[in-house]
């Protein structure tokens, strides 16, 4: 059974008198420890999918269930609990309290969990030092430059251990060198971690890294390819999903 | 439920040293004004409650009940009430019966200078001091009996607007040219008659040309207020009204009711004001952190978390506003007395005003906070987080 599990998944919004349907009938599997590109052009649906994955969005119909699980149907309340059991979000501006330092930027999820202050210390210690930043965890997000920020911003998404990680665009914001350091990382929290990870890009370039490429466009599935890295040759299946 | 750190609260106060500074200002200048208010109308409200004693009755003239002063009761009322009413108190065979005449006369500095204000006269003979126990001389002696000397209260000099030191022991005040030395001064604390001047009563009746007193207050000791009831209207000729001094100044006190419900206006008026500020005030601060507080919710971290985070901040500065406000009001309004028609009165500044004061402060810094915070809260997860 796959990890991601959606179906006839569909999210409309009303403005003023016209109704946007940004999701449109979706069907999709994703496999636990894959990574998974999102891509299309904008009002494709893809920030959307990325949001109703993340349980930060309710979809207007369908189901969307993961691990067994249809947060579809969750309360409001539920729903923001399951967030911080299950899901890690990194996004493009690392949105990182400015008043809090990298390790209380990082221990903020972690407050959510009934843990001790020592068990708490050494799992925000371990993340930090999995994203090569343990000698900054007093700086304030001012202090750090933007491909350290994100950094810290993905520590913060990794250290409740989380099934999933999401990401919004994670090197939008970043220059080159920073933008390449990122996304080793997140590399390597697919692969040596397994985490099941999703991310809305732009760049064809960053998408190369996941190993499986989603193209949406207006809400439904255009292209499904999977990169030779994961399946061992390409495969592209057209609307396969939908 | 899981909670924001208390940090978070308090390092976002520094965010922005002029919002800081505006919210702490806004909650001062409130507190300040709140205690104002209040000190001032509890103070008018426990002088006139504290002047009027449960026991004592007064008997005026007919038709004038609703001012002392524009009283008129015969000279021989004293007596007979005294040999008539049942159950007047009375201690080593002198009965706690008091005539009085009440004034209010222009008080001058120099023998030939013109008044520089009013003072409440009351003339008096020593029953006086045992119908009003509150009334205690604390400097000097009482006058003698038909010497032009008077003692004063120790606000009287606030009422007549001089400098206390004017209305010290050994110094003249005069009222048309008669000069009255000050032999004397009294504490009668938050009382109208703490602001007065007594004199003897035959002195203060020539001074007032008139052949009667103003009133006779009697203290009951075994009798009650029927008793004196019935010799009131069993003595028509004497053309006489009864009442308990209680209510008397119960009755002066409802006269005040407009007075006090202008400073509750006033009071209102610029809280809200303040509220309105403080308002303008959060919605710009938490306006700039939509995205944050979007952030926050998509860790996980409930609605009501966020909420009770920025209602902390938000009564973080409001408190810090009501603490120095409350230090303020104290240092400026502590001992300070407010001059009426009935006298002066000492504003109240005890631990129920400051309360009162700094509980206005929290309630601004409360309310001031809900509806931006719900604001920013309403607003889905998803569209917070592309906030600017």
């Amino acid at each position: 059974m796959a990890l991601i599990e959606c179906r006839q998944l569909t999210k409309t919004y009303r403005k003023g008198e016209s109704t946007i349907k940004p999701l449109d009938r979706l069907d999709l599997d994703v496999e636990q420890g894959s990574f998974l590109a999102l891509m299309g052009p904008s009002g494709s649906g893809k920030t959307t999918l990325l949001n109703l994955i993340a349980g930060i969005d309710h979809p207007t119909s369908g189901s969307l269930t993961i691990d067994g699980q249809n947060i579809a149907k969750l309360s409001r309340s539920k729903l923001a609990a399951w967030r911080s059991d299950n899901v890690g979000y990194v996004f493009q501006l690392y949105n990182l309290v400015p008043v809090l330092t990298a390790y209380e930027n990082v221990e903020l999820p972690m407050l959510l969990h009934p843990i001790s202050r020592k068990e708490r210390h050494e799992r925000v210690a371990t993340a930090l030092s999995l994203v090569g930043l343990a000698d900054r965890h007093d700086h304030y997000p001012r202090q750090l430059s933007g491909g350290q920020e994100q950094r810290v911003a993905i520590a913060r998404a990794i250290v409740t251990d989380p099934a999933i990680l999401v990401a919004d665009e994670p090197t939008g914001d970043l220059d080159k060198p920073s933008a390449l350091a990122v996304m080793d990382l997140l590399t390597r929290l697919n692969q040596e971690l397994g985490k099941t990870l999703i991310m809305v890009t732009h760049d064809a370039q960053t998408a190369e890294y996941a190993n499986r490429t989603l193209h949406l466009d207006k809400g439904r599935l255009a292209d499904d390819s999977v990169q030779a890295a994961f399946s061992g040759e390409t495969a592209t299946t057209q609307g396969a999903a939908s | 439920m899981r909670l924001l750190p208390f940090e978070y609260a308090a390092r976002n106060l520094g965010r922005s040293p002029l919002r800081l500074g505006i919210s702490v200002l806004g909650s001062t200048l409130v507190v300040v004004l709140a205690i104002a208010a209040f000190a001032f109308v509890r103070g008018m409200d426990r002088s006139l409650a504290d002047s009027g004693s449960a026991d004592n009755v007064i008997l005026m003239g007919a038709g004038s009940e609703e001012s002392i002063e524009r009283s008129e009761v015969r000279p021989n009322v004293a007596g007979q009430a005294e040999a008539s009413i049942f159950g007047i108190r009375s201690e080593a065979g002198r009965a706690f019966v008091s005539p009085e005449v009440h004034a209010a006369l222009g008080v001058a500095l120099e023998p030939d200078a013109e008044p520089v204000g009013q003072a409440v006269f009351r003339g008096v003979v020593p029953a006086a001091f045992q119908v009003h126990p509150q009334v205690r001389i604390t400097e000097g002696r009482s006058f003698r009996p038909g010497a032009d000397e008077v003692i004063v209260g120790e606000l009287a000099a606030t009422r007549l607007g001089v400098p206390n030191e004017r209305l010290a022991l050994g110094q003249v005040v005069y009222v048309d040219g008669r000069p009255l030395t000050i032999v004397g001064r009294f504490a009668a604390p938050n009382t109208v008659m703490n602001a007065e001047v007594w004199a003897p009563l035959t002195n203060l009746q020539i001074m007032t040309k008139r052949d009667g007193v103003s009133c006779v207050v009697l203290t009951l000791d075994e009798g009650e207020f029927a008793d004196v009831d019935v010799f009131v209207k069993s003595r028509v000729d004497l053309e006489l009204a009864a009442i308990t001094e209680r209510d008397y100044y119960r009755q002066l006190s409802n006269f005040y009711k407009p007075v006090k419900m202008m400073i509750w206006v006033t009071a209102i008026l610029i809280g809200v004001g303040g509220l309105l500020g403080g308002l303008n005030t959060m919605y710009a601060a938490f306006a700039s952190r939509i995205r944050e507080v979007g952030t926050l919710q998509s860790l996980g971290y409930p609605r009501r978390a966020v909420m009770l985070s920025f209602v902390q901040e938000s009564m973080l500065a409001a408190a810090t506003g009501a603490v120095l406000g409350a230090l303020i009001a104290l240092l400026l309004l502590d001992g300070v007395s407010i001059k009426f028609s009935m006298g002066a009165f000492g504003l109240l500044l005890d631990g129920p005003t400051v309360g009162f004061g700094i509980a206005a402060g929290l309630g601004l810094g409360l309310f001031g906070s809900i509806p931006p915070t719900l604001r920013c809260l309403r607003m889905p997860i998803a569209e917070s987080l592309k906030a600017a």
